[in-house]
């Protein structure tokens, strides 16, 4: 039975001679990995639609007892190459895909997730990539079910307010002075409060902020070690990251 | 699978790592070289040991060359002042087969990628600029594949290649000759109106 639904295009493979393999976000489905057929020849049904994070409407069949959905066709919605791409908006965008891709199990719809992919992609059109890196990093752990709370040391359930915190790749949340761990890094009180912040409002709200790659970096790193301890390996991307 | 003997089975697995070879297209093809004769399944061997050992990159653009200079960079009818740069060594010959294209090239054996790893720390980006402090350029044209990858990778050696005297242009990207422009995607058809040239 044909199928169809909005879609992120995730990434892509080269599969056989002249296939590629596609692992789309579907709105309907959640991740649905498939072939599109000769797509490597020929871009005549996809055209530029495979690339990373276009979105499109995507139209497939699944075959009975197959892991693998065959995509028809791919029509775009919008594409981030509408605007210019340069490479750290390149890099935001992988580090979008590969996130979703690693975190979302194959075929579980997440509404939220799908739509807070959107709206960062959007966001990530213009302007600097390091706000909408932070709402998506915040949301997307949330989301998942990562999240601890950010308010009270994990070890001794002290309330953290603005005295200092820290965290560590083997802890599960926070951690106050006296329970840190050796070569804990810290997470500042501005960026508690960013997070409190972008967890009660639209990421449009933050648009007009200035916002230089040091804000929120550390909130950023403590979120990325979060989601690579759940997925048990480094994200490729979050090191490339950290070397613009 | 059917059992083969040793140096049958090794030779299968060997023919089954090359792209778009299965089990049964590798079994054929090794068949094959065991029906034909010694002197031409040594051709075919001293054939690939030739490749890997006469083969290198031009230590000035980078192409894969037996000689260096490659043929390109040695020719002096060609403009060497004029430079295509291109992802990998195969897109030499697609912008060959214009035969319009009278200046010289600069493979960089990929484009940024970070799904995979790729950065610019390991593209051939550096002989680029030492080709450019030499004053020996007069124009760049960026000719890397119209994909976000290629695209990035474009707008990234622009920053770093920009200079006075250096004209750096990009390669139209836009409807295919002979197609239809009802058929073409939006950005497609976006990148078309973009790249318009006035007649
Ligand atoms: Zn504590
Ligand atoms: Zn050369």
């Amino acid at each position: 039975m044909p199928k169809q639904s909005e879609a992120l295009v995730l990434r892509t493979y080269p599969f056989h001679e002249a296939d590629l393999l596609v692992t789309l976000f579907t709105r309907a489905e959640g991740k649905v990995r498939g072939v599109a057929k000769s797509a490597q020849k020929s871009r005549k049904r996809f055209g530029g639609a495979l690339e990373p994070l276009t979105y499109v409407t995507a139209h497939w069949a699944d075959k009975e007892k197959q892991e693998l959905a065959r995509f028809d066709s791919f029509e775009i919605i919008s594409s981030p190459l509408a605007v210019e791409v340069n490479y750290p908006r390149l890099l935001a965008l992988g580090y979008v895909a590969e996130v979703i891709d690693q975190l979302l199990p194959d075929r579980e719809p997440s509404d939220s997730i799908f739509r807070l992919a959107l709206s960062v992609v959007k966001h990530l059109q213009a302007g600097p990539i390091w706000m909408p890196l932070t709402y998506f990093d915040l949301w997307i752990v949330r989301l998942i079910g990562l999240l601890p709370d950010l308010s009270q040391c994990a070890v001794c359930g002290t309330a953290l307010n603005s005295s200092r915190a820290y965290f560590h790749p083997l802890a599960d949340g926070l951690l106050c002075a006296n329970d840190k761990r050796l070569a804990s890094s810290e997470i500042s009180a501005e960026s508690r409060m960013i997070a409190a912040g972008m967890f009660r409002a639209p990421v449009e709200t933050f648009t007009s902020l200035h916002w230089p790659r040091q804000r929120g970096a550390d909130l950023r790193r403590f979120l990325a070690q979060s989601i690579e301890r759940h997925i048990e390996k480094k994200l490729v991307t979050a090191s490339m990251l950290d070397r613009i | 699978m059917a059992k083969f003997a040793e140096p049958m089975a090794r030779l299968i697995d060997e023919l089954k790592k090359l792209p778009g070879v299965g089990s049964k297209s590798a079994q054929r093809m090794a068949f094959h070289i065991l029906r034909s004769s010694a002197d031409d399944a040594d051709t075919l061997a001293s054939a690939i040991q030739n490749l890997k050992e006469k083969l290198h990159l031009c230590s000035i653009c980078n192409n894969i060359t037996d000689i260096d200079p490659c043929t390109y960079c040695a020719n002096v009818t060609r403009n060497q002042r004029l430079v295509c740069v291109v992802e990998e060594p195969t897109n030499i010959a697609a912008v060959e087969k214009t035969r319009h294209y009278n200046g010289v090239y600069h493979v960089l054996h990929g484009a940024l990628s970070p799904l995979h790893g790729v950065g610019p720390e390991q593209l051939r980006i550096p002989s680029l600029l030492k080709r450019l402090e030499n004053g020996s350029i007069d124009e760049i044209i960026l000719a890397t594949n119209p994909t976000l990858e290629g695209e990035a990778t474009a707008v990234y050696l622009t920053d770093l290649i920009k200079r006075p005297g250096v004209k750096v242009t990009r390669i139209a990207t836009g409807i295919p000759a002979g197609s239809d422009i009802e058929y073409a995607d939006e950005v497609t058809m976006l990148k078309a109106i973009e790249g318009r040239r006035e007649l």
